[in-house]
C-alpha cells in the first residue's frame, strides 16, 4: 500500500525525491503519512480535492484485498492534523 | 437546416472543419458521427472519420451544461491522436503498475473508442481491463473506475504535458452505465412531462451528467440542468419554460427556450 501511494505521488508531483510515505498502526486500521514539497501540495491535493480523493480510493481498494483498512493524510507529519492551505 | 458532412483523419478534425464552414460554435450545433474512423499503421489502411453536422436552429443552442461537464480529466482543450500514441503506451504502463501495487490480479488491453461511452470523439484509446473480482475496481457507482481513469490521465498529462485522454474500462462498464442512463433520462423525462414539476436526479460523475443532458438535449418537453458541486453535482430535469421549480406561474421575461438561470 505505501509503495502504491508512493508511485501515485511521485507521477504527479514536481520533486519527486521529496516524496515521503511513513505507515502508522492505529489499531484497526493503519494510516499513511504522505508528505511532498510544499510546492506540490495543491498538485497531489487538486482542485476539490479531487486528486487525493482519487488517490483515497485506489488505496482502498489496496487495503480490502489485504483485508486491511487503510487511511490516507497529506500533509506535514510533524505538523499533525493541520490541514494545508 | 443547414447541414455539411466532412471526413477527417479523426472525428475531432471533422467537427472542426464542419464548424468552421458553417461559422458555427459547438453548442449550436447538432453533430452525428457517421464514420469514428480508425487510425492506420504509418498512415496506410486507416478509415477516415465522418461526421454530419446540422445547425441548430436560432434559439435552440444546446444547453451550456452539455459543454461544462468536463471529463474527468485536467482542464482545457484534448487532443485525440493515433492509439499507438506514447501517452497511450505511457497510459497503459501506469495502469499496470497501479494495479499491480493495488493488488489486482489483471491485465490490461487497448482498443479504439467506438461509442460515445468509450469517449469516442474525446479519448484517444480504451484501456480494457480483465481479471479476477473486478467489481472492486468499478466500485459504487463507478467511483473507483472513475478515480482509476482520473489518476491515469492527470498522471499522463502531468508526465507529457499533452491533453490527451484514455477512457479506462472494466467489461465494458461504460457502455452498460450509458444504456441504463439512456433509459433513466428517458423515464425521468416522461415524469417530469406528465407532472410538470421537476425532477433531481442521484449525484453521478461528469461524464455520466453528460449522457444524461445528451440524451434529452432534443426533447421538446424538457430541459435539463446541474445543481450541487463537486461529488454532490446532480442533474434537474424541468418541463421546458419552467425556470424556477414548476409551482409558479411562468414568469413573462422567461421565453421558455433559453436555459434557467443557475445552470
Amino acid at each position: 500500500m505505501k509503495e502504491l501511494i508512493e508511485f501515485m505521488a511521485r507521477a504527479i508531483v514536481d520533486n519527486p525525491d521529496d516524496v515521503e510515505v511513513s505507515e502508522e498502526d492505529a489499531g484497526d486500521h493503519i494510516v499513511f503519512h504522505l508528505k511532498v514539497a510544499e510546492e506540490d501540495m495543491g498538485r497531489v491535493i487538486g482542485k476539490q480535492g479531487r486528486i487525493a480523493n482519487a488517490m483515497r480510493t485506489l488505496l482502498k481498494v489496496a487495503a480490502i484485498r489485504r483485508g486491511a483498512r487503510a487511511i490516507l493524510e497529506i500533509g506535514e507529519p510533524a505538523a499533525g492534523r493541520q490541514d494545508p492551505p | 437546416m443547414e447541414s455539411v458532412e466532412v471526413s477527417a483523419k479523426t472525428v475531432d478534425e471533422a467537427i472542426d472543419i464542419a464548424l468552421d464552414e458553417l461559422g458555427l460554435k459547438r453548442n449550436q450545433a447538432n453533430i452525428e458521427i457517421l464514420t469514428p474512423g480508425k487510425p492506420g499503421i504509418f498512415g496506410l489502411g486507416g478509415e477516415q472519420a465522418r461526421v454530419r453536422v446540422t445547425a441548430l436552429e436560432e434559439g435552440t443552442a444546446r444547453p451550456a451544461a452539455v459543454e461544462e461537464e468536463s471529463e474527468d480529466v485536467p482542464e482545457g482543450a484534448v487532443e485525440v491522436k493515433d492509439i499507438h500514441a506514447e501517452e497511450v503506451d505511457l497510459a497503459v504502463d501506469y495502469l499496470r503498475t497501479l494495479l499491480e501495487l493495488a493488488g489486482a490480479e489483471a491485465e490490461v488491453s487497448v482498443r479504439a473508442p467506438e461509442t460515445a461511452a468509450d469517449g469516442l470523439g474525446r479519448a484517444t484509446a480504451v484501456l480494457d481491463i480483465e481479471g479476477e473480482d473486478l467489481g472492486l475496481l468499478i466500485g459504487r457507482r463507478g467511483v473507483t473506475l472513475s478515480a482509476l481513469q482520473y489518476l491515469i490521465n492527470v498522471m499522463v498529462t502531468r508526465k507529457l504535458g499533452s491533453r490527451v485522454l484514455v477512457t479506462v474500462d472494466v467489461e465494458h462498464y461504460h457502455r452498460r452505465r450509458e444504456d441504463t442512463l439512456h433509459g433513466l433520462a428517458q423515464r425521468m423525462a416522461d415524469r417530469v412531462r406528465n407532472s410538470r414539476r421537476p425532477i433531481t436526479l442521484e449525484p453521478m460523475p461528469a461524464a455520466e451528467r453528460r449522457i444524461i443532458h445528451l440524451a434529452l438535449v432534443d426533447d421538446p418537453y424538457v430541459m435539463t440542468g446541474s445543481v450541487g458541486v463537486g461529488d454532490e453535482r446532480k442533474v434537474v430535469i424541468r418541463p421546458r419554460g419552467d425556470s424556477q421549480g414548476g409551482q409558479r406561474p411562468q414568469r413573462p421575461d422567461f421565453d421558455g427556450r433559453g436555459r434557467p438561470p443557475g445552470v
